[in-house]
């Protein structure tokens, strides 16, 4: 008997057709329903449209529909990409988690690096055919309203090519990394956050053990948290020209701010991850050849990388269980500020163990591992018994550092409510005056941490201020410290008392000027907010009416009615009951970075005596006789002496107040 | 032919294959037996390119199959445990291999249709294992294989649809020289198929031969010894002896004819030479390699 054969394999066999479209095929409800998700958004956007047009407002224009685009990209494209770039990897790479499935696709007659770039492309194709959908529909609606731009539309196909490389790139890598679909995300994501969470996890740690060190995230390695990094650094930036409108019935000028350029900042970022998104796949690729068809099943796959997952999880749990374990018995216990060495060597080695034990049950596959096993173990609780004592005994010399000026490229000084930046070419001796202040805060160390430990609340003679001092080194580097600082009027009047040192830094001439970026060509005053407490009505403010203020202010400096720090006053009454903030936007370097709009607020207390401010509002219509009232008139029942002493035990927050 | 040598796979320290060495010849049924964990299915996967050997050689028609994707082209296999796409039917599956298999049949799948008869619309998943089964041959004979590699294949087949799937191979090895290379703990039915036979234990091919070879090499024998004399001599190169009443059962390593002529030298009333089934011979090699037969009475 002769068969026919028939020929329907193509002739490459690092594709397969058959095996793209069968994956395609399989599992459409996922890049199904993703696309309904994306359709939804044009949808809704048109929808909008006919809502505004019918309400008698303008389209939307090319320039603030590539706004729209670039807000999905900076805003929503990353976080999206992520979730749904594992969900992609996990139904493709899927197969070689299981024996029968890898038996199948292994026994084929293709080569891995066939079946590796037949199931990429698939891959590739499910998480973008969401977005092409999603693409398209924006793509007619900008024609169909006449706000189509083409730079827009390719800067946006770049940014979804890009990230989307290196998602899937990253979520292919881990892929072959693991053994197991549960796994998968769980390293993935892990993996995604892993700086984020030692960074944290690192400073929470050294803040319990170090005076002043800053409990804060630092961002250092935040590169190495692809989404953080991109959410923080791709936005869109925009330029608005603020024109000046009148309304015909009326004749009231109004000001409207009008966007004349837009443009996607961080784009380079997307590029570079997309490198890295290539490097992850070429690795991907490296371990599937040498992958073993028998480790479907393994939590990790890659014999190199066991011990690495062994003891990775173990100083995760020591350090992340560690502190939850004082935290939760000993702080409970004891109280203090400050974390005691030996409790914590006990619960970080429990916590260490626990994660030791637990990696290595994973790795097995068995509940059977104490065998043999205590010499990692033991590696493990001199880990952390190593690090709790260099930490205690500040081994690294961190509390006493104080970096030279010759080192520093800028201080960021928080203190009283106010931030400060300062320049060693331009502002030397305000730098030496922070650094000895800073010199006289370490050195005074022990007493600080016993008058914190004793601290029993505020009074009219002593309070609490935190400080925090930002180093940016020359080197690249940072020394961020942060001090919860007790002052006493007493040390204050003593030369070279720390608290000395802060009241004549703070209240200096320089500082005032500095407080308001007076002769600062770098800053300018971008808007403002104005709350009043007795028609309860707020403001947002124009440029040009914080200019206003802010010259106001200037010549309230100068008569001395604002501007020195009160550190012990906490009592408003006499404040009038307006909250005016005043925003400043850096138009200096721009290569560093958009400006955070919140650490360019100053917060003003307004007060009677200050009457170049108060006359500039009254000009401008933002305050009246009315409702020019001091919180004393207003809030009359807040200041009886009863509830005064209730509020002066309860009280813990630090007020700025300028008088 | 296919070729395996010195194969050695290691998982975590334990060695599946121990340094395995086999021989398949071009165009013959080979059975590959053994105790459960003897390695069998460790080397069937590496003979489908599945698993890659530590160390040692595994060909077929010369070439390494290890990620010869032209070469697995003409080697189709069923796994005891045969993967299918949870969703898919039958011409799902039937689309699939022939987009991997270029020398795949759609006429021979539409004409196995007729002999299993089985709805070729119906989801694989819904079927019974039997039928399962009947689908895995179906697809695997369909792809014209040269080398047909097969793992406990007729495990759940009904015995009229085993004869039939044994009746197609056979027709594919004598028509088109399909090499066959099956492992399968039914010995009897290897008995009626194979013509070579390896056994393997320990990760190792204890021993292959031919069929004809491996029943010539062992004998067994039914002897009454003349009066007196109660007790097999300790002389005589027995691997196995039991006894009912006087009449001994003796198996002996060599053939029919030297055996009967060890024995006339005792002067029995009666020798009787039987030959062994497969069955027996597996178990009285494995019994020589330490595998616990020790209580087995025949």
């Amino acid at each position: 008997m002769s068969w026919e054969v028939r020929t329907m394999q193509s002739k490459t066999s690092y594709f397969n057709g058959t095996l793209f479209r069968r994956n395609l095929s399989r599992f459409w409800p996922l890049w199904g329903l993703a696309s309904f998700l994306g359709a939804l958004v044009p949808l809704a956007l048109l929808l909008q449209t006919l809502r505004r047009s019918a309400e008698g407002y303008p389209a939307e224009n090319a320039l603030s529909f590539t706004n729209f685009y670039y807000g999905a990209v900076g805003y929503a494209l990353p976080v999206i990409s992520l979730l749904y770039a594992i969900l992609c990897a996990m139904v493709v790479w899927n197969y070689l988690y299981n024996s029968r499935s890898v038996g199948l696709m292994h026994s084929l007659p293709i080569r891995r690096e066939g079946l590796f770039l037949t199931n990429f492309l698939s891959g590739m194709a499910m998480l973008l055919i969401p977005y092409v959908v999603t693409g398209g529909l924006c793509v007619l609606y900008s024609l169909l309203y006449g706000c189509f731009d083409l730079t827009g539309l390719a800067v946006t196909v770049a940014a979804v090519l890009g990230e989307s490389l290196f998602y899937f790139g990253s979520a292919t890598l881990v892929a072959f990394l693991v053994g197991n679909v549960f796994a998968l995300p769980a390293l993935y994501f892990l993996l995604h956050f892993l700086a984020v969470l030692l960074d944290w996890l690192v400073s929470a740690f050294s803040r319990g053990f170090l005076f002043g060190v800053s409990g804060d995230y630092s961002g250092t390695v935040e590169w190495l948290s692809p989404t953080v990094y991109l959410l923080r650094r791709v936005q869109p930036v925009c330029t608005y020209e603020e024109v000046s409108r009148r309304t015909e019935s009326t004749g009231e000028i109004w000001y409207e701010h009008v966007l004349t350029e837009v443009h996607l900042e961080g784009l380079w970022v997307v590029g570079v991850y997309a490198l890295a998104g290539l490097v992850m796949l070429a690795l991907a690729w490296l371990l599937y050849r040498r992958r073993r068809s028998e480790s479907a099943g393994d939590v990790v796959a890659v014999g190199p990388v066991k011990p690495l997952f062994r003891f990775g999880l173990a100083a995760l749990a020591a350090l992340l269980g560690g502190i939850a374990l004082y935290e939760l018995f000993w702080q409970n216990l004891t109280g203090g500020r400050y974390f005691e060495a030996l409790p914590m060597v006990v619960c970080m080695a429990a916590a260490g163990a626990i994660g030791y034990y637990g990696a290595s049950m994973l790795l097995a596959k068995s509940l059977r591992v104490f065998r043999g096993s205590w010499k990692g173990l033991a590696l493990v609780l001199c880990a952390c018994a190593a690090l709790c004592g260099a930490l205690e005994f500040d081994l690294p010399g961190v509390e006493k550092r104080v970096p030279e000026q010759e080192e520093v490229e800028t201080v960021d000084l928080q203190v009283a409510g106010n931030s400060y930046t300062f320049y060693p070419e331009e502002e030397e001796a305000l730098l030496e005056q922070v650094r000895t202040l800073h010199s006289a805060i370490a050195a005074e160390r022990d007493s600080i941490i016993e008058r914190q430990e004793s601290w029993w609340g505020e009074t009219d003679r002593e309070t609490m201020v935190r400080l925090r001092l930002t180093y940016r080194l020359k080197n690249g580097r940072m020394v961020k410290r942060s001090y919860d600082l007790p002052l006493s009027q007493e040390r204050m009047a003593q030369a070279g008392t720390y608290e000395n040192l802060l009241d004549a830094l703070i209240n200096g001439e320089a500082m005032k000027a500095k407080r308001l970026h007076l002769n600062d060509p770098e800053y300018q005053a971008a808007g403002g907010y104005l709350y009043r407490n007795a028609d309860n009505r707020d403001f947002d403010l124009n440029s040009r009416e914080a200019a206003a203020i802010l010259e106001a202010l200037g010549q309230d400096v100068q008569e001395g009615t604002w501007g020195t720090h009160d550190w012990f006053t906490h009592d408003n009454r006499n404040d009038y009951a307006v909250d005016l903030n005043l925003y400043f936007h850096q138009t200096g370097d721009p290569e560093d970075g958009p400006v955070d709009v919140a650490e360019e607020r100053i917060s003003i207390r307004l007060r009677p005596a200050m009457r170049h401010t108060i006359a500039c509002l009254r000009e401008l219509g933002l305050v009246t006789e009315d409702t020019l009232r001091t919180y004393g008139e207003l809030y009359p029942e807040d200041f009886d002496e009863a509830a005064d002493a209730i509020a002066q035990e309860d009280t813990v927050a630090v007020t700025a107040v300028y008088s | 032919m296919i070729e395996v040598k010195d194969a050695v796979k290691r998982f975590d320290g334990f060695a599946a294959l121990d340094g395995a060495s086999l021989s398949v010849p071009d165009g013959s049924v080979y059975g590959l037996v053994g105790p459960n964990g003897a390695g069998k299915s460790t080397l069937i996967r590496h003979l489908t390119g599945i698993y890659r050997q530590d160390s040692g050689t595994v060909r077929m028609g010369g070439a390494d199959v290890w990620e010869d994707a032209e070469l697995k082209r003409r080697v189709a296999a069923i796994p005891d445990d045969w993967y299918y796409f949870n969703q898919a039917s039958i011409r799902d599956m039937m689309r699939f291999y022939r987009g991997f298999y270029p020398r795949f049949s759609v006429e021979r799948y539409e004409k196995l249709k007729e002999v299993f008869n089985i709805d070729e619309k119906k989801t694989i998943r819904r079927l019974s294992k039997g039928m399962q089964k009947q689908v895995a041959f179906w697809l695997a004979l369909s792809c014209m294989p040269d080398y047909l590699i097969l793992d406990e294949p007729v495990d759940g087949l009904d015995p009229v649809m085993r004869r039939q799937v044994w009746s197609l191979m056979m027709g594919d090895v004598s028509e088109r020289g399909t090499t066959v290379l099956v492992s399968s703990h039914n010995l009897r039915e290897l008995e009626d198929v194979c013509d070579h036979v390896g056994i393997m234990d320990h990760g190792r091919v204890l021993l292959e031969r031919s069929l004809a070879q491996l029943q010539d090499n062992m004998v067994k024998l039914q002897v009454v010894f003349p009066d007196g004399m109660t007790e097999v001599p300790p002389e005589l190169p027995v691997l196995h002896s039991s006894r009912i009443g006087r009449i001994h059962t003796l198996i002996m390593r060599m053939n029919a004819q030297e055996a009967t002529e060890r024995l006339t030298g005792y002067h029995p009333m009666l020798v009787d030479a039987v030959p062994l089934t497969l069955e027996e011979i597996f178990i009285y090699e494995l019994g020589g390699a330490d595998y616990a037969v020790k209580d087995i009475v025949l």
